[in-house]
């Protein structure tokens, strides 16, 4: 890790703390935030079972618009925020399903995301791929009932059943 | 009405700079995030209006790259913003037959005739839609249309040749945005023209497509038919070769995945996919 990144880490607390964001929104820049990692399957698991909570959920969406509208340049958080938004559409609340159906277009739009970096790399590609997989995932109710349920009975089955 | 968390007022402000930067008289594309920002406009609070005045206040057509910039912008949030804009388009018709009438003979950079032929393209979009409006801007495929249209054979005959008309307009407005092309200079502005009308010639491709298909698996009277076959076997192989064509284009390749279609037209008589 460099001392860049720590000292982005610790810039990152101080604005949650100046911003006034809330723990959940905290959790959620962490998750998708600058750094070159993550977001892990724990995060993101804890941000999914905080969306059944109605508050929580409502905090999360807000954040989650927030980064998915980033600029370029903050290509990573677009992408992080795709990547946990695909995690949220398959394990958490049903609202996130109904909130980004309704809002499709600010996925959809992601199709044609661009940002070339200063090495002329084109980091927009994930984005765009990222985008329409879950634009078509949104768009296919029946696949998106079958997904959810699978990823439901494997955590049943991991945590060894109910009661 | 938007269910996002938004700010009506800055957001009004702010899309009248989105314009500006959309259209200025830089010779490239005109940038995503700012075409992506007047699609999502239309969405959050479902109007076009203040996107058709912050064209008409900008100093538009006093340049060429900046109308033909303009052009692309409005052809995209035809496609992609809510379906309303298709609707609050059709009173804009003046204002790109003034984009088109504004230019001179070919301009100083050689946009003239690419704009009076978008002028018309769009116009010839908008018609379609005004007559067709169970369409979305992007010709997006849903089953129901093609299902609606075969319970009546003669509207859905109908349907297809003005398909095909609006397919013909773009053969003709690609190759000329090709024939257009500068050896020497970067061809970006030219390009990006190409990215809407790939999506687009596709969309109606695959309508096309399906609707035949169900008009085949409904109908004995197959020579009834024959003159749509054909127009659709040759419009296959143009629309083979402009992908082709456009499978060259580093730029368009790196934003657009282009389609790749058979050698031959696929069969219209079986009810594969």
């Amino acid at each position: 890790m460099s001392l860049q990144t720590l000292g982005k880490g610790a810039l990152r607390v101080a604005k949650n703390y100046t911003k006034g964001y809330s723990d959940v929104q905290a959790k959620v820049r962490d998750a998708t935030s600058n750094d070159p990692w993550g977001p892990s399957g724990s995060q993101m698991n804890e941000i999914a079972q905080m969306t059944y909570d109605q508050n929580h959920f409502v905090e999360i969406m807000e954040m989650l618009d927030k980064r998915l509208n980033d600029k370029g340049k903050n290509w990573r958080h677009v992408w992080k925020s795709l990547t946990l938004l695909d995690y949220l559409v398959h394990a958490g609340s049903e609202n996130v399903v109904i909130y980004f159906k309704d809002n499709l277009y600010i996925v959809k739009t992601l199709k044609e995301f661009q940002y070339v970096d200063e090495y002329s790399k084109d980091q927009g590609a994930n984005v765009r791929q990222k985008a329409k997989d879950i634009s078509n995932l949104l768009m296919d109710d029946e696949r998106l009932r079958r997904e959810r349920r699978t990823r439901r009975d494997m955590r049943d089955r991991l945590v060894g059943g109910k009661g | 009405y938007p269910t996002r968390p938004v700010d009506k007022d800055k957001a009004e402000a702010e899309l009248a700079i989105t314009i500006k930067k959309a259209t200025n008289a830089d010779e490239t594309a005109p940038k995503q995030k700012h075409v992506r920002r007047c699609i999502v406009y239309t969405w959050d609070y479902h109007s076009s209006q203040s996107l058709w005045a912050g064209l008409r206040v900008q100093p538009i057509l006093s340049d060429e790259v900046q109308t033909f910039k303009a052009l692309i912008l409005v052809h995209k949030v035809l496609q992609e913003g809510h379906p309303i804009v298709l609707k609050e388009a059709q009173n804009q018709t003046g204002w790109l037959e003034t984009c088109a009438r504004t230019v001179g003979n070919d301009g100083q950079k050689g946009y003239g005739s690419l704009i009076r032929a978008y002028v018309a393209f769009i116009l010839a979009k908008l018609r379609f839609h005004r007559i067709h409006t169970e369409f979305n801007g992007l010709f997006e495929y849903e089953e129901y249309i093609s299902l609606k249209n075969i319970d009546d054979p003669n509207e859905g005959y109908e349907t297809i040749s003005d398909l095909m008309n609006l397919q013909d307009q773009i053969e003709s407005f690609q190759k000329l945005i090709f024939s257009h092309f500068r050896g020497s200079t970067n061809n970006e502005c030219r390009i990006s023209a190409l990215v809407p009308l790939v999506k687009e010639s596709y969309g109606i491709y695959r309508f096309i497509t399906s609707m035949l298909r169900a008009m085949h698996r409904r109908t004995d009277d197959m020579d009834a038919l024959e003159p749509l076959r054909q127009r659709y076997n040759a419009q296959h192989y143009a629309l083979r070769k402009f992908y082709y064509e456009c499978s060259n284009l580093k730029y368009l390749t790196g934003l657009i995945n282009v389609p790749k279609l058979g050698q031959e037209p696929p069969n219209l008589d079986d009810s594969g996919t």
